[in-house]
C-alpha cells in the first residue's frame, strides 16, 4: 500500500482535511483588521422547506447569484483581478440565461490564492443547465437569471431583496431556484 | 444566499444552495445545500472541467428531488488535491506574512466605509 504524505498508516486523511473553518477564520481576521467586533452572521433557527410541485423534467429553474456582469468602466473584474469594490452592485438585476453576459466576482472575497475566476462554469451553472434542459433532464431553464447583492445588511437582503427576487421569479414562471453562495 | 432560499421557500418556491463555505451555510441555515469542497469561488464545479461542473449541477437537482427535510446537506465528493494543505490559506492571519496582511488590509479598506479603526 502506498502511504502518501499526507495520509497516515492507515489512510486516514490529516485533521485539517475538514470542511474549512470559515466563521472562525473571518472572525479573527476581521478583528486582526481593526474592526471592534466580529461580523454577525445571520442564524435562522427554523427553516423553511417547500418540497417540488412536479417532476424536475416539466419544473423551469433559474438561478441567483451574487456575481455582477462585467462592465466597462469599472477597473478589473475578470480572471485574477484584484478585490474591486466599484464592480460591486447595489440592485438585484435580471439577465438573460442564454447569451447571458460573462459575470465577475472581483467585488467578492474569493480566495484568490487557489482560484482565479477564470471560468464563469466553476460559480455559474448556466451551461451545465443548459445541457440538462437540453437532456430532457429539467423543464426548462428560466428566460432570466437574477442577482442579488451582497452589502451584509440582513434586513435589505430580507425586506428589499427577497420580494423583488420573488416578483421576478413569478414572472418569469420560475418553479424552482438555484442559489450560488461564492 | 440562505436568508433569500428561507425567503422563497416560505414564498413557496423549492431552492438549493450551492457554496463551498460549509460552516457558514450551514450556520444561516439552508433549505437544501450541495457543499464543494473546493476554494471559495468555485461553488459549482472545478474550474474549466465541464463533467465535474455538471456533476455538481446533477447533485444539486437531485437534492431539489428528494430532500427529505430542510438543513438537508450534500457533498459533492470530488476533492480539489489530494494534498489538503490549501484548506489552511484563506483569510488565516497566523499564516499571513506581514506584507500579506499589510496588502488585506489596504483592500479591506476601501471595501469598508467607514474605515475600520487602527488598533
Amino acid at each position: 500500500m502506498i502511504v502518501s504524505a499526507k495520509t497516515n498508516a492507515l489512510g486516514f486523511a490529516p485533521a485539517h482535511d475538514v470542511a474549512v473553518p470559515y466563521l472562525e477564520r473571518s472572525r479573527e481576521y476581521y478583528l486582526a483588521m481593526g474592526y471592534p467586533k466580529p461580523y454577525e452572521w445571520a442564524h435562522q433557527a427554523e427553516v423553511a422547506f417547500t418540497p417540488l410541485e412536479k417532476p424536475l423534467n416539466r419544473t423551469s429553474i433559474t438561478v441567483i447569484t451574487t456575481a455582477a456582469p462585467i462592465t466597462p468602466g469599472k477597473g478589473e473584474q475578470g480572471a485574477n483581478a484584484a478585490m474591486n469594490p466599484a464592480a460591486a452592485f447595489e440592485k438585484v438585476y435580471s439577465a438573460p440565461s442564454k447569451d447571458a453576459p460573462v459575470l465577475g466576482i472581483s467585488h467578492l472575497h474569493y480566495d484568490r490564492g487557489h482560484t482565479d475566476a477564470a471560468d464563469n462554469g466553476a460559480f455559474m451553472p448556466l451551461a451545465a443547465l443548459q445541457a440538462a434542459a437540453a437532456a430532457g433532464r429539467i423543464g426548462a431553464l428560466s428566460p432570466r437569471f437574477h442577482g442579488v447583492p451582497t452589502r451584509y445588511s440582513h434586513r435589505q437582503t430580507l425586506r428589499r431583496d427577497g420580494p423583488e427576487l420573488l416578483a421576478r421569479l413569478r414572472e418569469d414562471g420560475a418553479e424552482a431556484a438555484i442559489l450560488i453562495a461564492i | 444566499m440562505s436568508l433569500i432560499a428561507n425567503y422563497l421557500e416560505a414564498n413557496g418556491i423549492p431552492t438549493v444552495v450551492m457554496g463551498c463555505a460549509k460552516d457558514i451555510v450551514e450556520y444561516t441555515g439552508a433549505p437544501r445545500f450541495l457543499y464543494c469542497d473546493f476554494p471559495l469561488g468555485c461553488p459549482a464545479g472545478r474550474p474549466g472541467d465541464t463533467a465535474s461542473q455538471q456533476a455538481a449541477l446533477e447533485l444539486a437537482l437531485r437534492l431539489l428531488e428528494s430532500a427529505p427535510a430542510p438543513r438537508t446537506t450534500v457533498q459533492l465528493p470530488e476533492r480539489w488535491h489530494d494534498d489538503p494543505d490549501w484548506k489552511l490559506d484563506f483569510f488565516n492571519v497566523p499564516n499571513m506574512s506581514e506584507a500579506e496582511f499589510e496588502q488585506a488590509r489596504k483592500e479591506e479598506l476601501a471595501w469598508r466605509k467607514p474605515p475600520p479603526k487602527t488598533v
